[in-house]
């Protein structure tokens, strides 16, 4: 079986977000509209985190792609109270929607907040769900979702078919011949929040030689 | 649809709702690990040409049962090479946006009121066919004029053709508002009016003089791809990446330095690094002598002495003065000199921030002579000057003396004379010459592809200026902010829906011509601009019936593109033009080879035939209008303070700006990756992950300096004034950003739409309200950075 694992290279990285609009047009996901996403309630399986800090003119930006971490020690799944929440064989984390009560226990133990509430039904105006892709399911109000490492069309994400930079891999980390074990190997490695022990199956590289 | 959960449960549970919805995969609606059943659907990936920007991408769309669900890269396309932007995908959103115009309208009520007609194709078609026979025998049909923004592949000499025939010279194109100063600067100095190509993979260092790289510079996947490539394809060879640039931009992030420049300066800190380079004999000595022009003294043929560019930089250019002038440490210039000089190959480059200004043309210019000075021209690495397809040339136009006659009438907007004598158009000078009716009253307007009423500077003018235009006739798919002020709207398809042939801009090198097709039928009573101007001309008669011998615009690409096929040349062969067609649908791009250097006989087209440091065309085109007139009084109008040889070199001249103390700040708009060139803001996906550097999404903000901000009492997220010397002014919400320099606020373009849709309209603010219409005059090109504002709390 093999475990599925992912390599983004911060270096190669350019925060254009690619891999976020190729992620929602993908797996259905619909956007907030201006006053849920000011609520918080916009889903983005797949987002950019971004930061500016300094003082000018020493001024430092992060960008950070996070997409769902697919950890080998996931604490999502260790809290859901009715099994919705599952790691399959290939070592992905997933969601059952029709178990989800939407009690959100999950979204409050992610340490990577990767989960998203359905606050309304899905909608889309007028044929605006013409673009709906049939391979992935709707989900409905009151559930949660989250990153699938797009498990419908493995082994290449959407996220990581978009990506102008090439900075993005995906592969078998069981393997240790696959680039992205050899990677994730690599001197330039880490991984998000690392000492939680979450065992994330997202890899970064970071910026610079 | 609002459902309880028993009763969707219930519904999904029968497929009924989803079926309905053309989803289809009950059981799958609620398991992530159930495979679907037996796809209930047909699928194809047809490649297209995105034109979400005019990068030209290559793409795959995928549809399923005809509708397009998925937008994925063409890997066949050689300039995004199977990679996309986030835009891209944003192109359903577009294709499907519910606010489309559903088919050709007439303005019943006032303009702007929204009382639209529906009409018939045959109608509209009649109406416009009537309107311009009449003007052609009464007004003439130099009164006639268009107004385009993305003319694509064909299209453009459409247009130029169908005005041609008709007799009008009035073809403004929106190049003065973007690129023209890039491009003018190019003429000046290679011969070549257009962009340039840059070999960035095999490059060891950029000097990029606020070149948005990352984010709406274009194409903007090729330069991601090579950013990528130059940071971490070659072994142990890491490309270094300096944004010189006002703001702390996402590029400005991702390089490894950013050096903040006092606005407008751009060209003396090129010059001040040209100085080093030249006094400390770090320059190509060997390419200098070889393939430029004016770098010594030299004497002409009548034996008076010009100052050559190497002393001129040396005795005006120290970095000492330099300092004063941009703000960057005397000793950071010298540092990046040394750097730029000994990195080879190293390339120098701008953008709108360093062309777009009141001094653009000589800043651009100052920035080339850096590629000059250590020879990254024509060398891997370096600048490569595009090549063109070989496309079958356009017929003859049929003799007509009405048509000659008009077509060389002077243009409305005075480009190319002496108001702005090196300008082939000049977009925002239209309002000026309607009003005065100056040459001449404009009979009627169409627009093509671009939006006045939103993307000119000082917008109000335009407003002002279509109340003279008797006919606004617009092509829109959309309801944007100058359709809703035209009388008649014949709505194109979207560029998913259409045919269209697809030249990419200068990059590669090569020549790429790629072949948008539709992907999905035309979902409303929309047709083909191209179509419509073919039918236009037929319905007018005589002579312009005659120029268009060709049934559709598809005929006409297919005319035109059989000349790649008879060339012989690139990636598709055929025995027959109707093989390589078929090839060309089925691949949808054809490239030529690689790019070849050294082909020095093509690389610049000057009188001298080298590089020219000292502008021979400049020179040749200003003495060929000085006339009978005062060559002081000319450069003053021409607002140029250089005198002597110094008008033909690069020089710095001091940027111009609106508004004295009154307005502490500069104000400095930009482009942002998810709208680029402003036309996003339909898009929902991309308003909702707008602002990445200030976390801002689905609105517009003013991004002060944080000490500034203080200063002014104002904190993050109140609303605030933005007021220019205009006496107009916006309302935006502060964003504390330490990006921002203490003097200067930056507003991204793209919101403030008062027409565009239902995603797009009264959201945020458009900072063109504000912004003075300035000129780099010489150009004719928008200074788009010389406005000065104040901030006050709401």
């Amino acid at each position: 079986m093999p475990q599925w694992g992912m390599v983004i290279d911060l270096d190669r990285c350019v925060a254009c977000q690619a891999c976020t609009a190729a992620c929602r047009a993908e797996n259905n996901v619909s956007f907030a509209g201006p006053e849920d996403t000011q609520l918080g309630r916009a889903i983005f399986w797949h987002e950019v985190l971004s930061e500016v800090t300094g003082e000018y003119p020493n001024v430092r930006g992060t960008f950070i792609p996070r997409p769902c971490m697919h950890c080998e020690n996931p604490p999502c799944v260790r809290v859901c109270p009715v099994g919705a929440t599952y790691q399959n064989e290939e070592g992905l984390v997933l969601q059952r929607y029709e178990r989800c009560i939407g009690c959100r226990y999950c979204m409050v133990a992610c340490p990577y907040a990767v989960r998203f509430f359905n606050w309304r039904d899905p909608q889309w105006v007028e044929n605006m769900g013409n673009y709906r892709n049939p391979d992935v399911p709707i989900r409905p109000k009151g559930v949660v979702e989250k990153c699938t490492f797009c498990s419908h069309r493995l082994p290449v994400p959407a996220c990581n078919q978009a990506c102008p930079g090439n900075a993005r891999f995906f592969g078998d980390l069981e393997d240790p011949d696959s680039v992205v074990s050899q990677l994730a190997r690599g001197p330039r490695a880490f991984r998000l929040l690392e000492d939680l022990g979450t065992e994330p199956k997202v890899y970064y590289l970071r910026e610079g030689a | 649809m609002t459902l309880s959960r028993r009763e969707f449960l219930k519904i999904s549970a029968a497929g009924g709702a989803s079926a309905a919805a053309g989803v289809g995969i009950a059981k799958s609606f609620f398991d992530t690990e159930t495979k679907p059943e037996a796809p209930a659907y047909s699928q194809e990936w047809i490649p297209t040409i995105c034109l979400m920007c005019p990068g030209g991408c290559g793409v795959l769309v995928r549809t399923i049962n005809g509708r397009a669900v998925k937008i994925e890269g063409n890997p066949l396309h050689p300039v995004n090479t199977g990679k996309v932007c986030p835009k891209a995908n944003a192109a359903l959103q577009v294709l499907y946006d519910p606010d489309r115009i559903k088919g050709p309208l007439r303005q019943v009520g006032e303009r702007g009121s929204g009382n639209w007609q529906p009409i018939s194709w045959d109608e509209a078609i009649g109406i416009i066919a009537a309107r311009l026979s009449e003007i052609r025998a009464e007004a003439g049909p130099h009164t006639v004029a268009f107004m385009t923004g993305r003319v694509r592949g064909q299209m453009g000499e459409l247009i130029d053709r169908f005005l041609a025939a008709y007799g009008s010279p009035n073809h403004i194109r929106h190049d003065s508002l973007s690129v023209d100063g890039e491009r003018i600067g190019n003429e000046l100095m290679f011969g070549h009016r257009e962009q340039l190509g840059y070999d960035w993979d095999n490059c060891n260092y950029v000097l990029s003089f606020g070149r948005a790289f990352l984010e709406a510079s274009r194409p903007t996947v090729r330069q991601i791809r090579a950013f990528s490539s130059m940071r971490r394809d070659r072994p142990n060879r890491r490309g270094k990446f300096v944004q010189i640039d006002t703001r702390f931009s996402i590029t400005a992030a991702k390089a490894d330095e950013w050096i903040p420049i006092q606005p407008g300066s751009d060209g003396a800190l090129a010059l001040g690094i040209a100085n080093i380079i030249i006094a400390e004999g770090l320059y190509d000595a060997g390419f200098v002598q070889e393939h430029t022009f004016g770098f010594e003294d030299w004497k002409d043929e009548d034996g008076i002495i010009h100052q050559g560019f190497r002393s001129f930089v040396l005795n005006n250019y120290h970095p000492v003065q330099v300092e004063a002038l941009t703000g960057v440490n005397a000793d950071t210039i010298v540092r990046l000199a040394r750097e730029f000089a000994t990195a080879q190959p190293a390339i120098a480059t701008g953008g709108r921030g360093t062309s777009m200004q009141t001094n653009g043309v000589y800043n651009w210019m100052a920035v080339q002579s850096l590629n000059a000075l250590v020879g990254s021209i024509e060398v891997p690495g370096g600048v490569m000057i595009q090549n063109h397809p070989p496309f079958a040339p356009w017929p003859d136009l049929p003799p007509d003396p009405v048509a000659e006659q008009g077509r060389n009438m002077p243009r409305i907007d005075a480009a190319g004379t002496r108001n702005h004598p090196l300008a082939t158009s000049v977009y925002q000078s239209l309002p000026e010459h309607v009003l005065a009716s100056n040459p001449y009253p404009l009979s009627a307007l169409f627009l093509y592809y671009t939006n006045p009423l939103f993307s000119a500077p000082d917008v109000r003018r335009f407003y002002d200026a279509f109340e003279q235009i008797p006919f606004i006739v617009s092509f829109s798919p959309f309801l944007d902010d100058s359709s809703a002020f035209a009388d008649l709207i014949l709505p194109d398809h979207t560029f998913l829906e259409r045919l269209q042939d697809d030249e990419i801009e200068p990059s590669l090198g090569y020549s790429v011509v790629g072949l948008r097709q539709p992907v999905v039928e035309p979902l409303l009573d929309t047709r083909d601009s191209g179509d419509v101007l073919i039918q236009i001309a037929r319905a007018i008669g005589g002579y312009i019936t005659a120029a268009f011998p060709w049934e559709n615009f598809a005929h006409t690409v297919q005319y035109r593109l059989s000349g790649l096929w008879a060339s012989e040349r690139g990636n598709i062969r055929a025995t027959s033009f109707s093989h390589f067609w078929d090839e060309l649908v089925s691949q949808s791009v054809w490239y030529d080879a690689p790019y070849s250097f050294g082909q020095w006989g093509r690389v610049f087209n000057t009188p001298s035939g080298k590089f020219e440091f000292f502008s021979q065309i400049l020179r040749n085109r200003l003495e060929s209008l000085q006339g009978e007139f005062d060559w002081d009084d000319w450069l003053d109008e021409l607002e140029i303070r250089g005198r002597g040889d110094m008008i033909y070199l690069p020089h710095y001249e001091p940027p111009r700006f609106i508004g004295g103390g009154e307005y502490p700040f500069y104000l400095n708009t930009y482009k942002l990756m998810a709208h680029a060139e402003g036309r996003g803001a339909n898009a929902p996906w991309l308003q909702e992950k707008l602002g990445l550097h200030v976390r801002r999404s689905w609105d517009a903000w003013v991004e002060i300096n944080p000490e500034t901000a203080t200063g002014l009492g104002i904190q993050e997220d109140d609303w605030v004034w933005v007021e220019s010397p205009l006496g107009e002014r916006i309302k935006l919400k502060a964003v504390l950003y330490p990006g921002a320099r203490p003097d200067t606020v930056n507003i991204p373009f793209g919101q403030g739409h008062r027409f565009y849709g239902r995603w797009a309209e009264a959201r945020g603010e458009n900072p063109n309200w504000i912004i003075a219409d300035e000129y780099d005059r010489v150009a004719g090109t928008a200074g788009w950075y010389a406005t000065r504002v104040k901030i006050t709390k709401v």
